[in-house]
């Protein structure tokens, strides 16, 4: 059989859509940093050279037949292009509702980076075209200083929180309230060190996207090595609402094919009517390389939404098969069980989900 | 191992949180807004839109979402309310319930849609006005019908404030230090005073915000409502069953485990 062709790819990918941000157990089966495979330091969204290579040659289990035309992710010297496509099926079956099924377009993105003046200063955006009305979800420019490891990023963003996973329902990436949904305007002084990476950020807050009145202050700090990562993280924003702090620790390391991560998120929240909330959501994630192109995923989150009650907390296993069969499109399907107090339909459904996604 | 994590829920409502004293739960959803509160906001909403880091600012818990949804501009698309009141379809809350904003992803964000039929009763309060429960305003007696931290709640640490919820909306004008009263419980029994600031907040006139002076400390509280010299909050005393023995009415009782 023929494999598909570079323009084949880009067709379908504009026609299905889906967003591609690599999952972070990648970089740790590789060790590579966020970076190597991303123009944004902090992950995420438009690929560099390297990660365009790297779909293309490792990630997908049929690579391209020798000569055939190669995507490099630019179309002119200094112009980087790319897509992201996600469409999904699933069905969800919770306690006296029933089963419902869903399906349809998750999302339809395109980047671009264009490098005004060469390794120095570049311009970003990333606009999602679907669905609904086509919107910027991040537009930045960013000043790199190749010397020192040092840039700085003005503009629309997401921030740096934890790990950086393709699944924004995660339970962290929901309680920490800082994920790739909700992007945020500020800036961003950033070092990129062989072996660390550090960012802090002064934005005006998530949580006041569209107007509302506040700021918010968020830094990271990791500490890559070929075999595992360390990393802690913390958030503190004000806001109508009221106060909310956030601290996070995560880790992750390479045991043979298997990639091991976590993250321990801890919220001190004072926007609840009664008072001061704190809350605690955990993960651990075990990724298996089955063969290459293949990725065997099990997922254990938990939730306690308040540390003062007792008996309200919540968990979720997700078990999730990958297949990447060739360059720019992986196939996902799983099963996630969500369990909580029993009075709560929705907290102990259980859905099952078949998706599509395909990149540039 | 992790299942086993989960609660039990004993003692707490669909949304997680302490029952109120003599509270009940449960009845089929209908096309008000309490019932939408109970069977909708409350249990699923909640679990993103609450607290600081409420998406959109949009906190849709019992105390803040009417003031926050009904006449509010949508921050995604600021031509549209959230709920504009006789107006489903121009209405920001049915367009992301129903999956067809021009604007991010269909609500509950990461769940399942809300069944058809859900939304339909809540497009019908919509349709019929929006009314913060007209009914209940209207027939119901003034009762109370929640309180944080609740009767016999075991809190770890000292909460900022208490909230009562009432039935009907308070008279701000009948509002003074006599309305109401916390004492923290002394082992043998005894009262001890503890000064306080009561507060109705903008956004909910049917909720009283109390706040200690000076920060609770560990031990038995107690806060209590009605008494001879109390001027009543719209008759307050008349809707709640007096404690025994006394004039006044015990609305909430708590213990403080630890101190902040």
């Amino acid at each position: 059989m023929r494999c598909a062709t570079p323009r084949w790819l880009a067709l379908l990918a504009l026609v299905l859509c889906a967003p591609a941000s690599a999952e972070p157990y990648l970089a740790l089966q590789t060790g590579y940093k966020c970076v190597a495979c991303h123009l944004n330091p902090t992950g995420g969204g438009l690929r560099s050279a390297f990660g365009t290579v790297f779909s293309e040659n490792v990630l997908p289990q049929f690579t391209l037949p020798a000569g055939a035309p190669v995507w490099g992710g630019r179309l002119l010297d200094r112009l980087a292009l790319g897509a992201d496509l996600r469409t999904s099926w699933e069905r969800a079956s919770t306690p006296n509702v029933g089963s419902q099924g869903d399906s349809g377009l998750r999302q339809l993105r395109v980047y671009a980076d264009l490098a005004l003046i060469a390794e120095r200063l570049d311009v970003y955006l990333d606009e999602s075209v679907a669905p609904g009305r086509a919107r910027e979800l991040e537009w930045y420019a960013r000043l790199n200083d190749t010397h020192t490891g040092l840039y700085l990023k003005a503009g629309q963003f997401y921030l740096p929180f934890g790990w950086r996973l393709q699944d924004a329902s995660a339970i962290v990436r929901e309680i920490s309230g800082i994920g790739m949904t909700v992007p945020d305007k500020g800036i961003e002084i950033g070092l990129e060190r062989p072996a660390w990476s550090a960012q802090v950020d002064f934005t005006d807050g998530t949580v006041n996207a569209g107007g509302g009145s506040g700021h918010q202050v968020t830094g990271q700090l990791v500490w890559v090595q070929s075999r595992f990562r360390l990393g802690s993280a913390a958030s503190f924003s004000h806001s109508a609402g009221g106060d909310r702090r956030v601290g996070g620790v995560f880790a992750g390391v390479r045991t043979g094919p298997v990639a091991w991560l976590g993250e321990v998120d801890l919220v001190r929240d004072e926007g609840f009517s009664e008072g001061e909330r704190r809350l605690v959501a955990a993960l651990a994630e075990a990724d298996w390389a089955v063969h290459r192109g293949h990725n065997l995923k099990l997922t254990a989150e938990f939730f306690d939404p308040d540390r003062r009650i007792a008996q309200d907390q919540k968990t979720r296993w997700s078990l999730v098969y990958e297949w990447t069969p060739v360059p720019f499109v992986q196939l996902r399907s799983g099963i996630r069980r969500y369990r909580g107090i029993p009075q709560n339909d929705t907290d102990n459904r259980r859905v099952v989900f078949v998706e599509l996604h395909a990149f540039l | 191992m992790l299942a086993a994590c989960s609660g039990n829920g004993q003692g707490l409502d669909a949304g997680g949180r302490p029952l109120p004293s003599g509270g009940t739960v449960g009845g089929a959803l209908t096309a008000d807004f309490d019932s939408i509160q109970q069977h909708v906001f409350t249990p699923i909403c909640t679990a993103c839109h609450a607290g600081g880091g409420a998406p959109q600012g949009l906190r849709l818990d019992a105390v803040n979402s009417y003031a926050l949804l009904v006449g509010v501009s949508s921050n995604e698309v600021s031509s549209l309310l959230r709920v504009k009141a006789g107006d489903p379809d121009n209405s920001y809350l049915i367009q992301k319930l129903e999956g067809h904003a021009p604007v991010g992803a269909q609500m509950p964000f990461g769940g399942p849609p809300l069944p058809a039929a859900t939304i339909a009763v809540i497009r019908q309060w919509v349709s019929d006005g929006a009314l913060r429960s007209p009914v209940a305003v209207a027939s119901a007696r003034f009762a109370l019908t929640a309180a944080v931290p609740g009767m016999r709640d075991l809190v770890l640490e000292p909460p900022l404030r208490i909230v009562l919820e009432f039935s009907q909306e308070l008279d701000v004008t009948r509002l003074d230090a006599s309305s109401v009263h916390v004492a923290r419980v002394s082992v043998d029994g005894s009262l001890q005073p503890v000064p306080v600031t009561l507060t109705i907040p903008a956004g909910d006139p049917r909720a009283l915000v109390i706040t200690p002076m000076s920060a609770f400390v560990a031990g038995r509280y107690r806060a209590t409502t009605g008494g001879a010299n109390a001027t009543a909050l719209a008759g307050i005393a008349t809707g709640l069953a007096p404690a025994a023995g006394g004039g006044e009415t015990v609305v909430c009782e708590f213990d403080v485990v630890a101190e902040r």
